[in-house]
């Protein structure tokens, strides 16, 4: 067995210390060899040697034929693996590593798979519907930039999938202004004030917790977006639904300017109300039960939070979140950050937590 | 170990659904077999490797949204394949481990 050191990580913020991880860890020896069937894979994160993996084009085709007659419909059908970004032209655009694409092209065209990945590597593959009788035809190619997508009412659409916290919050990174936050993974914003006597509401994990989003349940807030899974919008006159893919939950948030109940019961996503200003959809909850976390605090049934969700370009989606809670901190806590619109998704999946792990085990015997 | 474990608290981006604190990320390990049983289930897909008809080891991989990303398939691994998986084996000395990468049986390197 290795040595049974203790070990003691402090991590500092503006106002004091953020957690203290204390570990009594046992680790057992590695037994590698090649008789063993367990080799070393050298030194460092194998996330990073993974991200290195060279990008491939496994297939592309068209089914049931490359040749068809003018109106009959074709489906494109494509593989790639280990691909940064997946477009198709014309007219398709980004789509994901594998998928399929019906059809009905009205001249010849030429459509072209494109593939990026590690190492600034581009791989092409091409196909050619043949329309009979219709000669290929030059398909202009615009290069301005998309616009944000309107509603019938003039309203920005924001229906479509956005994250995950595996995308950089791109504007946020380069905009002068709020630092990276402390507390919350990828997020923006000052550390939050705890009022005297609410440090009982600082979250403190042991070493063997496998962290706050390991269980499944309903997250809020700035967890419930921080996670490696995307999240839609379906948007309408009346209504913005919000559908997180983890942990399968979803919100509806009323925008027709109904208010909320009286005294709503206390439920893991609360009762939502939401409202245009200008071009930002501003979501007020309240009825929040006290079992889910923020970041690194517990919070009380007395929870408001006010999220603002603003498509502040094509590809952007801003989000800021206020969390006030006057059983906890001293003022509201804003955090802000940015999230990539992910069209080469059409729906995001479905998620059932069949398959989860007790990982105590894998922390020590 | 100490690194891992602060980069863990602080969240790394290549953190799964839960933190991969259980592993030990700085010291990868490459773990051949053949697979004897592969989920395609969320939150994680798990691939159960027999190892030198000795040992089953759990692989864990990325939620099937990453895989997809990927470009896995549902059949990417199949029973009987011989592959090749590095990436965190379990602290505790199981012989459980979170890939990031996987050699399939035809030679291919895709991430996972």
């Amino acid at each position: 067995m290795a040595s049974g050191a203790k070990y003691f990580f402090l991590f500092g913020s503006a106002l004091g210390i953020v957690a203290v991880l204390h570990a009594q860890t046992t680790q057992a020896q590695v037994q590698t060899g090649a008789d063993s069937g367990v080799v070393s894979a050298g030194k460092g994160n194998p996330y990073r040697t993974a991200a290195t993996l060279a990008p491939r084009i496994v297939s592309f085709d068209a089914k049931p034929s490359t040749d068809i007659k003018a109106g009959e419909m074709v489906t494109l059908v494509w593989l790639a693996e280990n691909p940064t970004r997946t477009t198709i032209d014309p007219e398709i655009g980004t789509v994901s590593a594998r998928g399929s694409r019906q059809l009905t092209p009205t001249a010849t065209t030429t459509y072209t798979l494109t593939v990026r990945g590690a190492g600034d590597t581009t791989l092409t593959k091409t196909v050619t519907i043949r329309v009979a009788g219709r000669d290929a035809v030059n398909v202009a190619v615009s290069a301005a930039p998309k616009t944000i997508p309107r509603t019938p009412d003039g309203k920005p659409d924001l229906t479509g999938v956005y994250g995950s916290s595996f995308l950089p919050a791109a504007a946020n990174r380069k905009a002068e202004g709020p630092s990276p936050s402390t507390e919350a993974r990828g997020y923006y914003g000052a550390p939050a004030e705890l009022k005297p006597g609410a440090e009982k509401f600082r979250i403190v994990r042991a070493a063997d917790d496998a962290g706050p989003t390991a269980n499944c349940m309903p997250l809020i807030g700035p967890q419930a977006f921080s996670v490696p899974y995307p999240f839609q919008f379906v948007q309408n006159a009346r209504f913005v639904v919000l559908m997180h893919e983890y942990p399968g939950v979803f919100r509806l948030i009323p925008t027709d300017g109904s208010p909320h109940p009286v005294d709503p019961d206390p439920a893991w996503t609360g009762d939502s109300r939401g409202n245009w200003e200008g071009d930002t959809l501003v979501v007020d909850t309240v009825g929040f039960n006290d079992k889910t976390d923020l970041s690194v605090f517990n919070h009380s049934e007395a929870l408001h939070m006010v999220e603002r969700f603003q498509r502040t370009s094509y590809d952007t989606l801003h989000y800021e979140v206020t969390m006030e809670d006057t059983n906890v901190f001293q003022k509201p806590w804003t955090l802000s950050r940015d999230f990539n619109f992910r069209p080469e998704i059409t729906r995001i999946d479905e998620f059932v937590c069949e398959n989860n792990r007790d990982y105590g085990k894998l922390f020590k015997k | 170990m100490g690194a891992s474990a602060v980069l863990a608290v602080l969240g790394k981006p290549a953190d799964a659904h839960h933190s991969t604190s259980m592993y030990d990320m700085d010291n990868p390990v490459t773990v051949t077999g053949t697979v004897k049983k592969f989920e395609w289930t969320n939150p994680h897909a798990f691939i159960f490797l027999d190892v030198k008809d000795k040992d089953v080891w759990e692989v864990e991989l990325m939620s099937l949204n990453h895989l997809r990303s990927y470009g896995w398939l549902r059949d990417t691994v199949k029973p009987g394949d011989v592959i090749s998986c590095t990436g965190g084996r379990a602290r505790s000395g199981v012989t459980s481990m979170i890939s990031s990468l996987i050699k399939l049986a035809d030679g291919r390197e895709i991430r996972s």
